[in-house]
């Protein structure tokens, strides 16, 4: 398939680039925070292994989705390699589609090898692993996703650099959103439909975040989970959408 | 390859159905797939968000000695994010004591992370007073403020009420009036308003006087009513000690109490009996000589000490 051949290629090529070495950088941080760490608090060590695993798991992540989903368009352009694959019968929603499976791809299999070793260090300090855990793992890979797809969305018609200026705006914007909820609901009148409408149309990437009931053990039910994950998906493919239509519209010179 | 022409023509994914079908499709997967996104999204809120108030989170608030490193040079910021989240709880009709304290926090925190947030520190001070009843909490807010500004006469003038008003400290009231007449910027009222402050601790008249003011610089109306209800309490004061000298020069007379307030003015020693300013009456109670008001039967602390030590 057009697509997966697509999505292959950029996987082999975040590896000729080198993006896993960031695991290695993972590792060292688990084995030495584990070792440090282990002798400078006092009680509560669970705690600190969970949270500094599972924030860089999810901070190195945000980082690749950001920083290499906004070349996946832009430096097939720059490097004017589009060509060969826009002159084949290959149509751009499908190119655009491979690319973002292709770095999806990337970045499951990083956080899969992360949470392995999250899992080995946590198995090694005999800290019970919980169901939450891997919920949380899946909700910071759905986060990926909705923050690659918007990477590939801004890198359609944006340069580089604004793609990451934007996709970093975002990202935090995605994290405040309630805010927005909390002061329309004050405002009243056009105010409170501006602030909703500007709540429901942007990402609420807190949604994602579990990190905080894997620390407290606090389950959460499958059906919250599969809501959060249509969310996830429902958001992903509008991006992906505007993406497509973008992209369909787009001349390359 | 060489350079053809057929980059300029845009490359037609959907071929085969006429263009306008194709783009109405689109418009529709798009218009469709946000408005479930929106549901999706209401759905999430009404699953997980627990209703709990905001005015929890403001427990929680670190110290801004804390919270500042963290901004990284954001914090003006930060307290601008946290006064936003401020109001939305001080804009509550009823805060329970507990949620006053919290709120003092993090009125701390906002200040600390900006001391020249002199709007901050004078609201603070106002809600903390009249809404809140925490007048120790409000002092301590204010003198805060006064001391990282010293150039903002309305912190003192604030602190003044307090003490005034609050406390039942005239002098030091006055002390502080005198110290915002001596800002600039200051109004001209401030400094006549202080000397007699001082001259004539626990005058009612010098009281409404001083209220007058408040109302004035106040534009707040939750805050110009209760000053309205304060200054009607000053002047059933006022009317009382207007009775009670009536009342006392008629004993002096006649050495006895009068039978009805009406005796006074028949007797001539008042032009006529002052109305109740909350709409009740004055009542006499002839046997003691007391006179008392219908709706407000304590009176003012703050003018009752005065009176106690010689008046």
């Amino acid at each position: 398939m057009k697509v997966l051949s697509i999505a292959f290629n950029t996987f082999r090529e975040n590896l000729r680039d080198k993006l896993l070495y960031n695991l290695l950088i993972f590792a060292l941080l688990m084995i030495g925070s584990s070792l440090v760490l282990m002798r400078l608090t006092l009680g509560e060590f669970h705690r600190l292994i969970l949270d500094i695993g599972l924030g860089s798991i999810n901070f190195f992540g945000v980082l690749i989705a950001i920083f290499v989903g906004i070349g996946l368009v832009s430096k097939e352009i720059e490097k004017k390699t589009i060509y060969t694959i826009i002159s084949k019968p290959v149509a751009r929603f499908q190119f655009l589609l491979g690319k973002y499976v292709g770095l999806s791809l990337t970045l499951l299999i990083n956080t899969a090898v992360m949470a392995c070793g999250l899992l080995a260090v946590l198995s090694m300090q005999d800290v019970p692993i919980h169901a939450v855990l891997f919920k949380a793992l899946i909700m910071i890979v759905v986060e990926f996703m909705v923050i690659t797809a918007v990477a590939l969305l801004f890198s359609t018609f944006s340069s580089a650099t604004f793609s990451a200026i934007f996709t970093l705006a975002l990202y935090v914007i995605g994290h405040l959103t309630p805010d927005l909820k909390a002061f329309g609901e004050k405002m009243g009148g056009v105010g409170k439909t501006i602030l909703e409408g500007m709540y429901y149309i942007l990402p609420n990437l807190d949604r994602f975040n579990l990190k905080g009931h894997v620390t407290h053990q606090l389950d959460v039910s499958t059906g919250d989970l599969l809501a959060i994950g249509a969310y996830g998906m429902a958001y992903t493919t509008f991006l992906l959408t505007l993406a497509s239509i973008v992209f369909q519209r787009r001349d390359f010179r | 390859m060489s350079e053809s022409p057929a980059f300029e023509i845009r490359p037609r994914v959907f071929a085969q159905p006429p263009s306008y079908v194709v783009s109405s499709v689109v418009a529709l997967l798009v218009f469709g797939l946000l408005a479930l996104i929106i549901s999706l999204q209401q759905n999430l809120d009404r699953r997980i968000d627990s209703h709990v108030a905001k005015i929890e989170q403001l427990a929680q608030l670190p110290r801004a000695e804390f919270l500042k490193p963290a901004l990284l040079g954001y914090h003006h910021l930060g307290a601008d994010v946290l006064w936003l989240r401020l109001l939305q709880v001080l804009g509550k009709k009823k805060n329970t004591s507990d949620e006053y304290e919290w709120l003092y926090h993090a009125l701390d925190v906002v200040t600390t992370l900006d001391p020249q947030y002199a709007y901050a520190y004078y609201v603070g001070g106002v809600v903390l007073t009249n809404d809140a009843n925490r007048v120790d909490l409000s002092n301590r807010l204010l003198e805060k403020g006064h001391r990282e500004n010293p150039g903002e006469w309305n912190l003192p003038f604030l602190l003044g009420h307090n003490h005034y008003f609050v406390l039942g400290d005239a002098t030091k009231g006055a002390d502080y009036i005198g110290k915002a007449a001596r800002t600039s910027g200051a109004p001209d009222f401030l400094p006549g308003l202080a000397t007699r402050m001082h001259a004539e601790a626990g005058n009612p008249e010098v009281a409404l006087e001083f209220l007058e003011a408040l109302w004035r610089e106040n534009p707040d109306l939750v805050v110009r009513e209760k000053l309205e209800t304060r200054a009607k309490e000053v002047m059933i004061e006022r009317d009382l000690r207007m009775l009670e000298q009536a009342i006392s020069h008629y004993q002096k007379k006649y050495q006895a109490y009068p039978k009805t307030l009406m005796e006074l003015v028949s007797t001539g020693y008042l032009p006529r009996i002052p109305e109740e300013p909350f709409g009740g009456s004055y009542e006499l109670n002839f046997r003691t000589g007391q006179v008392t008001s219908s709706t407000h039967p304590t009176r003012l602390k703050v003018f009752r000490r005065d009176l106690e030590s010689g008046m």
